[in-house]
């Protein structure tokens, strides 16, 4: 890194000396920034005050660092643990953004950590780009593209039990209105058309905008599921997205606005590939949907995100973010994701005293019976167990005394 | 087909060759195995990754400016 890319703002009271001994520290860069920031605050600092001052940063900054043999696993679990005995237990729905239900507290971080297959509530943040994202009609009609459209939404579905027949009254607005690429209600009718004769697998007959269809033989019963069905045929959209809030949000670097989507239910893939939407920003709140389309390395990402987010919702951030770092280094060191707990992390654990240790202990000791597990006792749990000293901290330092006569007597 | 690399949440992936690798293990005084992994099928990998390469993972991060990390690719 040279020292033009180093500075990201020229600081006026910061010479080539100080910025010599400041870039040769080991500090991160961040520190280095804010020796830089209270310098140039101060207007300049003698050449003695600086140094005492890096030497002090670089010293707490030293203090700060984990030592070897520190047991972080155990710091981390306690300092996410008791902050989490604070959390709410209830899922408390409709807060957050948006007025979409998304769960929080207590529930959302055992989901999390337990890497459940789908969240209670899926949700996706759905960015657009910047031709969609500021103009209201073009983010609608990639709302339209996302949100599921079930008949209802489309027009007036009629029973007439006398003549065995279903009709659908379709609203012209509404149906120009969602799909807005067609000139022609005909066709759009003609689409919907269509897709209830592939769906339901019957014979319809249309007229303008009124389709009707009914069972082959006359049956009352087959006529009620003709309908039950109907309402669940999803005609445009993504199935799994029951709902979509457009809200209109400051931009974080520039001082304009635009338009983002929030989403009930989530199919991050499909939405990726709708035109319009912004794939270098749109989330979801699904790590395994996450894993599948951008890789091991963005759900880490969404893991730390998501447990700080559910943390700071309930004001305990200053849970420090390494913690959760290192849960998330965890879940994600094999690849795949792995929930901590009896069928993730914990039950793959090399010894069999430390599993058992932790839950189903009968199965664990009747397994490595009968395959003959040795267990190597490095662990913290299974020397805690059999009572040796732990190989951590201070209990992994042999210390051994020299006594000086017996020095002496070997020295002569 | 949607860019991945071009995520925000998706840091950069490069793979390495062979003295590379061994100056990584080297430094940590690790066996590769002992490597974090990441699947062959992981979509933010470079495409021609092979189960046994080793990628470079350069991590915008928290805490530091870039974190530097290393996964092992796996069948």
């Amino acid at each position: 890194m040279t020292d033009a890319e180093a500075l990201p703002e020229s600081f006026e009271h910061v010479d080539e000396a100080t910025e010599a001994l400041v870039e040769d520290t080991e500090l991160p860069r961040r520190l280095k920034d804010r020796i830089y920031g209270a310098i140039e605050e101060n207007e300049g600092a003698t050449a003695e005050e600086i140094e005492e001052i890096v030497k002090a940063v670089v010293a707490r900054y030293e203090d700060t660092r984990v030592d070897a043999l520190d047991p972080v696993g155990t710091v981390s679990a306690q300092s996410i643990g008791e902050p989490g005995t604070q959390l709410t237990m209830n899922t408390f729905h409709f807060a957050g953004v948006a007025e979409i239900d998304v769960t929080q507290g207590l529930p959302r971080l055992i989901e999390l950590v337990d890497a459940r297959k789908t969240p209670d509530t899926p949700t996706m943040t759905v960015h657009l780009e910047e031709e969609y994202a500021t103009d209201r009609d073009k983010a609608r009609e990639v709302v339209w593209q996302i949100e599921a459209t079930k008949i209802l939404a489309l027009g007036n579905v009629s029973t007439n039990v006398a003549d065995m027949q279903v009709t659908i009254d379709l609203n012209e607005e509404t149906l120009q209105k969602r799909w807005p690429t067609y000139d022609d209600v005909g066709e759009i009718a003609e689409e919907i058309q269509d897709t209830i004769e592939s769906e339901l697998k019957v014979a319809t007959k249309r007229k303008g905008t009124t389709i009707a269809f009914g069972p082959e033989q006359p049956s009352y019963r087959e006529l009620l599921q003709l309908v039950e069905e109907l309402r669940e045929v999803v005609f445009k959209g993504i199935e799994e997205v029951s709902r979509v809030v457009i809200r209109k949000e400051e931009l974080e670097d520039r001082d304009e606005e635009e338009f983002v989507l929030y989403t009930e239910g989530s199919a991050f893939g499909d939405v990726l590939e709708i035109e319009g939407v912004d794939t270098s920003r749109s989330t979801c709140n699904n790590i395994h949907e996450i894993n599948e389309e951008l890789g091991i390395e963005a759900a880490r990402e969404t893991i730390i995100n998501e447990t700080h987010e559910t943390l700071a919702e309930q004001g305990l951030d200053d849970v420090n973010v390494r913690h959760l770092m290192l849960v998330a280094d965890i879940m994600t060191n094999p690849g795949t994701i792995e929930s901590i707990g009896r069928h993730g992390i914990s039950g793959s654990k090399d010894s069999v005293l430390a599993r058992a240790a932790f839950e189903v202990t009968v199965n664990h000791l009747l397994d490595a019976a009968v395959h003959g597990e040795v267990d190597d006792l490095d662990g913290v749990i299974e020397n805690v167990i059999v009572g040796k000293p732990v190989s951590i901290g201070t209990g992994d330092v042999d210390l051994r005394m020299g006594s000086g006569s017996a020095m002496k007597s070997a020295d002569d | 087909m949607v860019d991945v690399s071009q995520h925000e949440l998706v840091p950069e992936h490069t793979l390495l060759d062979e003295p590379e690798i061994e100056d990584v293990l080297e430094e940590y005084q690790v066996k590769k195995t002992n490597l974090p992994k990441i699947k062959r099928r992981d979509p933010a990998l470079p495409k021609e990754a092979e189960p046994g390469d080793v990628v470079r993972i350069e991590r915008d991060s928290r805490t530091t400016d870039t974190a530097v990390v290393y996964r092992l690719v796996v069948q």
